[in-house]
């Protein structure tokens, strides 16, 4: 069972993903902004986290940066799930090393393969 | 206490007759103000007392339409193996009787919506399916109804956001409302929800289309999926709304709408010397090289905003036949900005003629008009 962290400061949207999540077997841990999610990052390992982009304290292209700067944390796959649709902030996120993108409105079924297809990647990544 | 009060108030108001009269005017005033104060301060009060209550309500209720909600749409165990209107809603809970409370369905809507701007696919069909089962669409057409048009926003909104297509007869007298709030929001929902004909309100568009509604408009025009768009040269040609027209004319550049020329091309008539601007950068834009010709000729007898677009234009159509013109106007023009759009329309021809002409130029121009065509080559300023 793989551990997904959702970093969303908009709370419907927080608990609507964790239910998708939970629905599909994932054990999901909420945090409400950047400063949050630093925080868990820092007290437990992820497999995969799912953040927003525009969010108080911290925002998503800091969490993004902050996992890759850190060797320990380093394996952990970003998936960005926000409403801005600027390629240049797209492009910014992708540089810092986000794995995807999802553009809100999301489709669910689109998010659970997207994120069952990064865990698939990172399983044969380590199995190699 | 109280009698002794009463008494005092008894004995000033008989004395209140052998007061001077502008002592009499003073107490009145005081009196009222005194009262005012009250009112003001009751009323605060009152409204402050309402929203605490409301927001306790909606701290109450929320938790459990979201669950309702996470239980009906996001955790249905229908949802991808039956088509989205085929799946049944459990009654159960859609059936308690909170749900027919006004203040609660309209909760609900609210987070609906909430929801349905971060889900689309199935989930966000199905939410719209349940924005219909429970009778919502019912709400939002009653505040329509009201007299207050915030209320006719917010239904107007709502019924945007779910997709729930609103008759022309209600929607299109809002489109030209004289509430500018309540015209941009009617017009924006008839764009979003009209199929076939989704800039009809046109026609009889007599209110203006503000600065920042046409921003707005704009972008809902190019995000919108599956809109079909008009040609705009019908309301370059016949309406008389300014407003329409000049929007038209961006529209009509941003689709590339060339069988639209001759239409802008009758604007260059026009009185109004910004309506011809428009038209103009609109021809410019669509690389009217039929319109060039006439352009050039109009040239010396526009106001300077024409002359500039005009320099503009010729410099996007590039056809070539007007580099003399263009070198004339760098030449000997006294003003700064003639020569300067001139210099960059010669530039923007980037052929073998512009570059002798440019050449030439730097070679017998005087300092300041070097400088002029040294920054308009420079390919990092736009």
């Amino acid at each position: 069972m793989a551990n997904i962290l959702v970093v969303e400061d908009d709370e419907i949207m927080l608990k609507a993903i964790k239910n998708i999540l939970s629905k599909d077997g994932y054990n999901v841990i909420l945090a409400k902004n950047g400063k949050e999610a630093f925080d868990k990052l820092e007290h437990a390992d992820y497999d995969l986290v799912l953040s927003d982009l525009m969010m108080p304290y911290a925002n998503g292209l800091e969490v993004i940066s902050r996992l890759r700067n850190d060797p320990a944390k380093k394996h952990v796959s970003i998936i960005i799930v926000s409403s801005v649709g600027n390629e240049e902030t797209i492009t910014e996120a992708f540089r810092l090393g986000a794995d995807d993108y999802l553009k809100k409105p999301i489709m669910a079924g689109e998010l659970l393969i997207r994120i069952r297809k990064l865990l698939a990647n990172r399983t044969v990544r380590h199995s190699l | 206490m109280w009698k002794d009060l009463s008494d005092l108030l008894w004995q000033a108001y008989e004395q209140f007759g052998f007061l001077p009269l502008f002592i009499q005017i003073a107490l009145i005033f005081i009196g009222l103000a005194i009262l005012a104060t009250l009112v003001a301060y009751g009323s605060i009060l009152f409204r402050r007392w309402q929203g605490y209550v409301y927001e306790k309500r909606v701290n109450f209720i929320t938790p459990k339409i979201e669950d309702m909600i996470t239980e009906q749409v996001l955790l249905n165990e229908q949802l991808g193996s039956v088509p989205v209107d085929d799946i049944e809603f459990d009654p159960v809970p859609l059936s308690d009787k909170i749900y027919k409370k006004p203040w609660v369905r309209q909760i609900v809507i609210d987070v609906l919506i909430q929801y349905r701007k971060n889900f689309r696919g199935e989930v966000g069909d199905l939410l719209r399916k349940l924005y219909i089962d429970m009778g919502l669409p019912k709400d939002s057409f009653d505040k329509m109804k009201t007299l207050k048009w915030e209320r006719k926003i917010k239904a107007v909104m709502e019924l945007t956001q779910m997709d729930i297509p609103i008759s022309d007869v209600t929607i299109l007298p809002l489109t030209n409302s004289q509430n500018p709030s309540l015209r941009a929001a009617a017009r924006n929902a008839y764009i979003q929800l009209s199929k076939n004909d989704p800039f009809k309100f046109f026609d009889i568009a007599t209110e203006p289309l503000l600065p920042w509604d046409q921003l707005d408009m704009f972008r809902i025009i190019t995000t919108t999926k599956d809109i079909q768009i008009p040609n705009f040269s019908r309301w370059v040609s016949y309406s008389t709304n300014k407003s329409v027209v000049s929007f038209c004319l961006k529209l009509i550049a941003h689709y590339d709408q060339k069988s639209a020329i001759p239409a802008v091309m009758d604007l260059l008539n026009n009185k109004d010397h910004y309506f011809r601007a428009d038209a103009i950068t609109c021809l410019g834009k669509l690389s009217a090289e039929m319109a060039e010709v006439r352009l050039v000729k109009i040239y010396d007898h526009q106001p300077l905003i024409c002359q500039i677009e005009i320099l503009r234009a010729v410099g996007q159509i590039a056809s070539g036949k007007y580099l003399e013109f263009l070198k004339h106007e760098f030449s000997y023009s006294s003003n700064f900005d003639i020569r300067m759009n001139a210099a960059r329309a010669i530039i923007n021809h980037d052929s073998d003629e512009s570059r002798v002409i440019v050449n030439e130029l730097m070679n017998t121009t005087y300092e300041e008009n070097r400088i002029i065509i040294k920054h308009c080559l420079n390919p990092l300023i736009k």
